[in-house]
């Protein structure tokens, strides 16, 4: 009887428990948010997928830098072979946009960087690990929040890229061509003071000087627009290609996706290169002095005449 | 801007820590990999380019060796040529006065075996004239029989007159 009884109340249980399995798993729900996920917290800092898989990147890149550093050979290896190629390959890119093989060696650093960093994150993003994360309430029921998503499918990490090349632009054509004519791009005092000094010679400079002076606050204007423009297409490429492939997968989840891949893994390539490419043009634009030109195009035209 | 910093969460604690993770990945990347390997490749580079620039004064050298080579062999030739061209020359006046001095010999040889044969010629016939004049005067004398010293001037009148 005690047995019975015993029997009933398990199988009770396994019905409770059967019940409840097949709820949690219909109410389980995986949306691309426009936003990266908090994974955990850090007291007040919150750690995010995209945050992690930043890390996740920073580790890969100083794993494979120590990697190289210590198989450094005259006669090179695979990887060191690898590398060798894609420096050579991006300095005469970067030579094209530069014109000159010292700015490009100047540039170059930072802008390989960005590219690797950019790069990594991206293919991070699509590697097929959804699998792995957390499950967690959320606004409409239990939510599942993956580890990994790709750093530039978050505004944050695009921003902080954007910003460092318009900010990094800067400073190195501070370095450059020096504090005073980088001043002068924004705030062109140096225009307005032409007023006074060659108003006899050109009467027109008084038209002139405030419309250049009133083009260095656009110029303003235009690096927070670099910024914008810099961080919201990366963040656009990469994040519409979660969401093309996530998509793709809750279509049709076998063969479908792979095509999708292939073109993702490409465009993650070539968000990288146009990233980067822009960021060696302007700091090429930064380190480059108008007056110089204007001189030399002034002089050009008194020995033509 | 409050609408775009919550739909895209914008959080500024993030925005810092997504740029030191690319400043992590700038210094490691530029002191453990592209400052040593540009520093590895610009060595090869430059020793390539040494390479090249010896071949190229190599090939300089050998092409100056060549030519001078060249010329030592041409100039050796013309002398070779001018001393073979003298000796030539040399050897033919030599010839010549060999031949020269052959033919005076030859000739003082005719000559003297000549005046030789001459000098016989006339002893011969000085003698075959002795002979010829004793035989006729003995012959003379055995016929008339008698001696006569006239017979014998005659005779030798008679042959110097032959």
């Amino acid at each position: 009887m005690v047995q019975k009884e015993a029997k009933e109340i398990i199988l009770e249980i396994e019905k409770d428990i059967k019940i409840k399995e097949e709820k949690f798993e219909s109410e389980i729900a995986h949306e691309v948010t426009l936003f990266a996920e908090p994974v955990n917290h850090l007291g007040d800092f919150t750690i995010t997928n995209a945050l992690l898989t930043s890390w996740v990147v920073v580790g890969i890149i100083i794993i494979l830098s120590i990697a190289l550093r210590t198989r450094l050979k005259e006669v090179p290896g695979k990887l060191q072979n690898l590398f060798e190629v894609i420096i050579d390959g991006a300095l005469s890119l970067c030579d094209q946009v530069t014109n000159s093989r010292a700015l490009s060696i100047r540039i170059f650093p930072i802008a390989i960087s960005a590219f690797f960093f950019i790069l990594i994150n991206n293919w991070l993003g699509i590697v097929p690990l959804g699998g792995f994360g957390l499950i967690e309430d959320g606004a409409h029921g239990l939510a599942f929040i993956p580890f990994l998503r790709g750093g530039t499918a978050d505004i944050n990490t695009t921003i902080a890229l954007a910003v460092m090349a318009v900010v990094g632009a800067n400073i190195f054509g501070v370095f450059s061509i020096g504090l005073w004519k980088t001043f002068n791009k924004y705030v062109n005092l140096k225009a307005l003071g032409e007023i006074f000094t060659k108003f006899k010679k050109e009467p027109t400079i008084i038209i002139v000087a405030p419309i250049t002076f009133f083009v260095g606050l656009i110029e303003i204007v235009g690096e927070f627009a670099k910024i914008a423009s810099l961080s919201f297409r990366l963040f656009g490429n990469v994040f519409a290609g979660e969401v093309l492939l996530a998509s793709m997968a809750a279509l049709i989840a076998y063969a479908v996706p792979i095509p999708f891949l292939f073109l993702e893994i490409l465009v993650g390539v070539i968000q990288a290169l146009i990233f980067s490419i822009l960021l060696v043009v302007y700091f090429t634009i930064s380190a480059s002095d108008h007056d110089e030109h204007n001189e030399e195009h002034e002089e050009h035209k008194v020995s033509h005449a | 801007m409050d609408s775009i910093i919550s739909t895209f969460h914008i959080d500024w604690k993030i925005i810092i820590a997504q740029g030191v993770n690319f400043g992590i990945v700038f210094v490691v990347l530029y002191i453990y990999a592209l400052k040593p390997l540009s520093k590895l490749m610009k060595e090869r580079g430059d020793k390539i380019q040494k390479g090249i620039d010896d071949a190229k004064v190599n090939a300089q050298v050998l092409e100056k060796t060549n030519k001078e080579y060249e010329e030592v062999l041409n100039k050796a030739r013309k002398e070779a040529n001018d001393i073979f061209q003298n000796g030539k020359k040399d050897a033919e006046k030599k010839k010549a006065e060999m031949l020269e001095q052959a033919r005076l010999e030859v000739a003082n040889l005719i000559e003297g075996g000549k005046k030789t044969l001459e000098a016989e010629k006339i002893k011969m016939v000085a003698d075959a004239k002795g002979e010829i004049v004793s035989l006729v005067v003995k012959t003379a004398e055995k016929i008339l029989g008698g001696k006569d010293s006239s017979y014998e001037a005659k005779a030798i009148k008679e042959l110097n007159n032959l």
